[in-house]
């Protein structure tokens, strides 16, 4: 009466074959990489990618669990993109770029601009001559545009992470943490606006992003500064 | 196969099927045997799709005023994941369970085995997903994209499927010459499902798994839970409501079955298309790509097949199941079109990690998967209520908010991804032009959420009016108002 009997087994094969040849495949293929480094009489020197430590690794929790991964990502694509030339890396970031990551922070979407190399002094988001270009995008700046990214001129639609500062009465000495802000988003007198551990850590890991180490298979490294058409 | 069909069945096939000779108090009582358990998935699921739309109102808002509703707790970032996982897990999950559940009671002519075992597993279900959106919500997020719950939050919702595919699994039986194909697609869903999340979260849990292998098995669960569970659910249904609508049984059941092995071969590797170019191998970029274009075949084969099953008949053009359940296919056409275009390597580079993604997603479980499950809880409701739908105009004002508003919204962010993709592709376009490119369907967006909470509002007031079983007498199915007049 039943020929059902075919339909679990045939299934079984297509459920393995989709698992096999889409990721077990790969993690044959990719698995076994390690970090890249420099090996000179016994030595080993100049290891890339390093495991983040210290503020930069708590950095890290506080970018996935404000969920900033949400709007952007962290992959420079090589090929015919334009991710090069916009200034946002100096190569294509490749699998040995997240080696030491138990579960990297890719992204899906770009709301935001792609944050691979965003701690690289090279790393722009705009052309070199824009007149809006930040003169320098350090800890200082991120600290400010986390805290009120309308208002640095840059037509943003993050969101404001106010909830990662303290506004405070300026009791005695000012705190040299205080963000030096415009006079247009500034604390009322006598108050200032200091950054949490979080904050702070938030910034030390975005400062440590940087995956412009050369990589044998990410192919040579472009000047970013170069036009693309 | 059972109702009008039967006659013709009894004709056509020298041993007619078991289930045509069911009686109609043998179907009652079939169907009154699940109605605890199908409420309870169709009851949890209607809540879940009443907070996600609120969710993704609220979100949709943040994209035009970004400090909208701005606590810690509902920014941006983890209201998004937010809306996406009670739509899919808990909106489109348990609402196809409720419809797998009666599909499998009905197939196999018998009444559930081990209800009362699945009405716990459902429960277990909800419970993981309301403690992974408290996770997320509090910023115990996963760094994976398309597994933002943590891994304990997927592991009380996979005790609960077990239960759930347990039962249905052990109820299932082959009551006629061959296994229907709505039973061979829900069948699979259900399978797939639990396979691939527990696969796809024990393999995370392993040490060996890290960096972007992690993202590939993320991907490869996020992808198989629309494209192997709730698209296959969604096709199932369709083979099953549209015969029962026109009596007429399905036009060629080898083409059925041929499309559906090749879909279940094909979609299972799609998975990391949306890596394509990225940190991923060359090869599973180009395999990715030539499989999404590869769907097209056994995905139109499928709607050829049921919108030839229509040809002739006017019940179909009146039946809300019917209407609801055809244009879900219609948009199911456009969403793997756009797939398939956007997986050719110069649109992909352009449109990639833009929202032209989420519009392609939203075409597929806002336009095909949602409107099928509604077109199939149409035609169960009464069924397991005893009475009919009470209104045609609350009917009307469902499909013309939902089926407006989902194919609004879904057009808005793939023209936003469009906009933007075109700008982000020229290089000498500053990040903050781009913004305004794509921001100009924003508003869009707004309004369709609001036609579509409006169909999705009308629908769940009628919705609980039938489990309280405030309906029209039984016997004469409410059609669309325009049936009368003619």
């Amino acid at each position: 009466m039943s020929r059902s009997g075919f339909l679990f087994p045939i299934l079984l094969i297509a459920f393995a074959t989709s698992l096999g040849v889409t990721v077990l495949i790969p993690h044959a293929q990719l698995g076994a990489l390690t970090p890249d480094f420099k090996e000179e009489d016994g030595l080993v020197s100049d290891v890339y990618p390093n495991v983040p430590g210290g503020l930069a690794e708590v950095g890290r929790q506080v970018y996935v669990s404000e969920g900033c991964q949400t709007c952007h990502t962290q992959i420079v694509r090589g090929g015919d993109s334009a991710d090069v030339d916009r200034g946002w890396g100096s190569r294509r970031t490749v699998a040995r770029d997240h080696v030491t990551e138990h579960t990297p922070v890719l992204g899906a979407l770009r709301l935001g601009p792609d944050l691979s190399n965003v701690g690289s002094e090279k790393w722009r988001n705009e052309p070199s001559d824009d007149p809006y270009k930040p003169a320098k995008r350090d800890a200082s700046w991120h600290l400010k545009h986390l805290y009120n990214p309308l208002a640095m001129g840059e037509g943003s639609i993050m969101p404001s992470y106010k909830h990662l500062f303290l506004v405070r009465k300026i009791t005695g000495t000012p705190s040299p943490d205080a963000l030096q802000l415009p006079k247009a988003m500034s604390a009322p007198t006598g108050s200032e606006v200091v950054p949490t551990p979080e904050a702070k850590a938030l910034v030390a890991y975005l400062g440590s992003l940087d995956r412009s180490h050369p990589l044998k298979e990410a192919g040579k490294a472009t000047a970013a500064t170069t036009p693309k058409k | 196969m059972t109702d009008a069909v039967a006659d013709k069945a009894q004709i056509r096939i020298p041993a007619p099927d078991k289930a045509a000779q069911l009686s109609a108090v043998d179907r009652a009582q079939i169907d009154a045997s699940v109605r605890p358990l199908v409420l309870w998935f169709f009851t949890t699921g209607l809540l879940w799709l009443l907070v996600s739309t609120s969710l993704a109102v609220v979100n949709a808002l943040q994209l035009v005023f970004p400090d909208f509703l701005g606590f810690s707790f509902s920014n941006f970032g983890r209201l998004s994941p937010v809306a996406s996982v009670t739509f899919s897990y808990g909106w489109c999950s348990m609402a196809a369970m409720g419809v797998a559940a009666w599909l499998i009671s009905r197939l196999s002519s018998r009444p559930l085995i081990g209800k009362t075992v699945a009405t716990l597993g459902a429960v277990l279900w909800n419970v993981g997903l309301l403690l992974g959106v408290i996770s997320i919500l509090t910023g115990k997020m996963s760094a994976l994209t398309g597994l933002e719950m943590p891994s304990s939050a997927y592991a009380v919702m996979l005790s609960g499927l077990g239960l759930i595919a347990m039962c249905f699994l052990l109820s299932f039986r082959n009551t006629g010459e061959k296994v229907s194909i709505a039973a061979m697609f829900v069948i699979a869903g259900t399978c797939w499902l639990g396979w691939s999340l527990f696969a796809g979260n024990l393999l995370l849990a392993t040490n060996g798994v890290n960096g972007v292998i992690a993202q590939l098995v993320a991907d490869w669960t996020n992808s198989g839970f629309v494209w192997m569970w709730l698209v296959p659910v969604s096709l199932g249904s369709a083979y099953f409501v549209i015969p029962k609508v026109t009596g007429e049984p399905i036009f060629s059941g080898p083409l059925g079955r041929g499309c559906f092995w090749l879909y279940i071969f094909v979609a299972g590797l799609t998975g990391s298309a949306r890596l394509a170019g990225g940190p991923i191998p060359v090869w599973l970029s180009s395999l990715s790509a030539s499989a999404a274009i590869l769907l097209l075949v056994p995905v139109f084969g499928s709607i050829y097949n049921l919108i030839a099953s229509c040809r002739g008949s006017r019940r179909t053009a009146n039946s809300p199941s019917a209407r609801f359940t055809l244009f879900g296919l219609g948009i199911f056409f456009s969403a793997v079109l756009l797939n398939a275009v956007g997986s050719l390597r110069s649109v992909h580079y352009m449109v990639q990690f833009t929202l032209f993604d989420s519009g392609v997603a939203a075409l597929v479980l806002n336009g095909f998967v949602t409107m099928a499950l509604f077109g199939a809880i149409y035609f169960i409701m009464p069924r397991i209520s005893g009475c009919e739908w009470l209104s045609s105009t609350l009917i009307s004002i469902h499909f013309l908010g939902a089926a407006y508003g989902t194919t609004m919204g879904s057009l808005m962010l793939v023209f936003s991804g469009l906009a933007s993709g075109a700008a982000l592709d020229a290089a000498n376009t500053s990040f903050r032009q781009v913004l305004e490119v794509g921001s100009s369907y924003y508003w869009g967006r707004v309004i369709s959420f609001i036609l579509v909470g409006l169909g999705y509002a009308a629908f769940t007031l009628h919705f609980l009016l039938m489990a309280l079983r405030v309906g029209q007498p039984g016997g004469e199915p409410t059609l669309f108002r325009d049936a009368h007049e003619h």
